[in-house]
């Protein structure tokens, strides 16, 4: 679970106070399937930041499962963020130099975890997003969409509570951009805190509820985006979702199977950076 | 995060820029490998100067060395004959004698028909052949013979042999033997030619052997220049000088004149040079190492910033600054202690090379390796801290957004 209180971030520019983020009050509850949206410039980056502990707040109290992170030392909250929060970035930020599976196993080096339970996880969690046959491809030899599912399944590897996606979709294109938010659908199904940072209406559609941040507040949907738009975006998800679903079992493998048939061809396209 | 770990992200990281590396290697290879070498052959060649100093064969040289005291009282000191044969008769009764060598070196004039050359002659006794040895390379050594009658025998030096016959036809050096030549206007048979010196030092005389008797007639002068002597044993070496050094002070009434020649102090004086030597190369070589040390630093400041987005992935997925530090930190020990064994392979061979040629002692010391080892190492952490630093203070958000 997810408190944040009377958070205020603040830089020094040029001897000036820059107020990005001010009293800012939310709480998500595990389990949640959350969008943070707002236009360039709101402060949602900062406020997914200090969510993830990179960035810490100038003032006000952030509470993650229940204790202050502002306790917390360096080591302890990079402990944090290998344990509880996976990250999806932008652009992937896969390292160029190591293999998809070298890159999953990552987080598990840092961990402290073996070579061969390293390994095996790594390949699980390829499994997991249907990239097990090329796991041991460069970043350089994968496509977009397929660098995204490695670094999701970079981000989950450590089983963490929150995924934290900044711009998931940002460097994709439209279908493959659906095939990834399909799948943090299912990982929020499994259990998964699920915040996702976007300027994108039709990505913060897949969200159980959508934040929004302008000028470093919370505000109301309706200043952002027309609400009723919303609204009917996320029916027209919810019923693609039903029929994803069969039973309540949901299993990711399934969602890319089923694009890729669908085309025909590789469900996705490189994406231009 | 094991070491394991660690240093198999170094090598992987230093491997995907196999130039690179090597340049940087370059500098810690230099430097290394001088080190190793200078001290290798600067302790070769310590060896080697020692072992001629000390005498061959486990002789210890006396010495006639007036103090100035005695100089002082009596100034004629300096005019007497340092040693007689009634001197040497004398020393060889003492037991833990085995033999005394002594010789006599006079300058001269040699002469055969109308060639002449300027000559050390030198008288021997047969002592000095059977300590030393004389290797000839034609005709006949000095024999018992030669020494008890005084005959009129020398052997020559490659050199002596060369000033005397080179102008007139060519001759095959044994015909020769029989020549009489003139030294010091006395007439001298050439009964053989010594092997030529081909020392390492190039130093090789132009002289001539002769026995004792002969030479005290030649040059009308009882004296011997030099007396070292040989005892039974090298243990008695020491004892043995310093009783005859006693015996000859007792007889000619002086108070310290007669000396042995302390060969562990011209041990220590030649063990000092070498030492300054080395230590004068080996701060060139630690220049080289400084520069290339440096050249580690740059490089690894350059790796950082190229890395500046690798390093906020990996604090994102959880690595600590610590973490973060002791990768960059391994990856320049890497490189260095890499340069440092490719330095000490090189260094090594070039000391066997040296030593072989030289004809030394290869002294290539295991203190020297774990040493030239540990130093690289230490080179990589002096080097690396300064980047690894600079790495691990990286804002991971800010590094996350760096292109």
């Amino acid at each position: 679970m997810i408190e944040l209180h009377n958070i205020v971030k603040s830089y020094l520019v040029a001897g000036e106070d820059l107020v990005v983020l001010k009293d800012i009050h939310l709480t998500i509850e595990q389990g949640e399937f959350v969008a943070i949206m707002g236009p360039s410039g709101s402060g949602k980056s900062t406020l997914m930041n200090i969510i993830g502990c990179l960035d810490k707040p100038t003032s006000g109290e952030y509470h993650l499962q229940k204790k202050l992170v502002s306790d917390y030392n360096e080591k302890e909250l990079a402990g944090v963020r290998n344990q509880s929060i996976g990250f999806v970035f932008q652009q992937f930020q896969l390292l160029p130099r190591l293999t998809a599976l070298q890159n999953v196993e990552l987080p598990m080096i840092y961990a402290g975890i073996g070579k061969k339970e390293r390994i095996e996880r790594a390949e699980d969690a390829l499994d997991k997003v249907g990239l097990k046959d090329r796991m041991n491809h460069l970043p350089n030899e994968l496509s977009g969409g397929q660098k995204q599912r490695v670094a999701i399944a970079r981000s989950i590897v450590n089983e963490p509570s929150i995924i934290l996606a900044d711009e998931p979709t940002g460097a994709l294109d439209t279908k493959t951009g659906e095939q990834i938010m399909d799948m943090f659908t299912l990982l929020n199904k499994e259990g998964t805190t699920v915040i996702l940072v976007t300027h994108e209406a039709e990505v913060a559609s897949y969200a159980e509820r959508t934040v929004f941040v302008r000028d470093g507040e919370l505000t109301s949907a309706d200043e952002v985006v027309g609400h009723e738009a919303l609204e009917k975006l996320r029916t027209k998800h919810d019923s693609a979702e039903q029929n994803n679903e069969r039973g309540n079992f949901v299993n990711l493998e399934d969602v890319f199977e089923e694009t890729e048939t669908d085309d025909g061809t590789k469900g996705e396209e490189e994406a231009t950076h | 995060m094991s070491i394991f770990e660690s240093i198999k992200m170094a090598f992987s990281s230093l491997f995907a820029h196999k130039l690179r590396s090597i340049l940087t290697m370059l500098g810690i290879i230099i430097g290394v490998g001088s080190v190793i070498a200078v001290v290798a052959i600067g302790q070769g060649g310590e060896a080697v100067l020692k072992s001629m100093f000390s005498g061959e064969a486990n002789t210890i040289e006396l010495m006639y060395m007036p103090s100035d005291e005695e100089i002082e009282a009596d100034p004629s000191i300096l005019y007497e004959d340092a040693f007689t044969q009634t001197d040497i008769d004398m020393i060889e009764s003492i037991p833990e004698i085995e033999k005394v060598v002594s010789s006599s070196t006079e300058s001269t004039n040699v002469r055969y028909q109308q060639e002449s050359t300027e000559s050390m002659v030198i008288g021997i006794n047969q002592a000095y052949i059977d300590v030393h040895g004389l290797e000839i390379a034609h005709g006949r050594n000095l024999v018992a013979a030669d020494f008890l009658g005084g005959s009129r025998a020398a052997i020559v030096s490659e050199e002596m042999k060369d000033e005397l016959f080179e102008d007139g036809e060519e001759k095959d050096a044994s015909e020769l033997l029989g020549t009489v030549v003139y030294m010091n206007n006395q007439p001298i048979e050439i009964v053989g030619i010594l092997e030529a010196e081909d020392n390492f030092f190039g130093l090789s005389m132009n002289s001539a052997y002769i026995p004792m008797n002969t030479w005290q007639t030649v040059f009308a002068d009882t004296a011997i220049t030099e007396v070292s002597i040989k005892a039974n044993s090298a243990d008695e070496l020491e004892i043995a000088g310093e009783k005859a050094a006693a015996m000859l002070n007792t007889f000619h009434e002086k108070d310290d004149a007669y000396q042995i020649l302390n060969m562990e102090e011209i041990a220590d004086g030649i063990g000092k040079i070498t030492r300054i030597m080395t230590i004068i190369i080996s701060s060139i070589a630690g220049v080289s190492l400084l520069v290339g040390g440096i050249g580690v630093m740059n490089i690894m400041l350059v790796s950082v910033t190229e890395r500046t987005r690798e390093i906020g992935v990996r604090m994102s997925l959880g690595a600590t600054r610590g973490q973060i530090l002791f990768q960059f930190l391994v990856e320049a020990m890497t490189l260095t202690l890499i340069g440092g064994l490719i330095g000490m392979a090189l260094g090594s061979g070039t000391a066997l090379l040296v030593s072989h040629f030289a004809g030394w002692q290869p002294l290539v010391s295991l203190p020297v390796i774990v040493g030239g080892i540990l130093f690289s190492m230490l080179i990589g952490v002096v080097f690396g801290l300064l980047p690894a630093n600079k790495a691990s203070r990286l804002d991971p958000i800010e590094s996350l957004r760096y292109e």
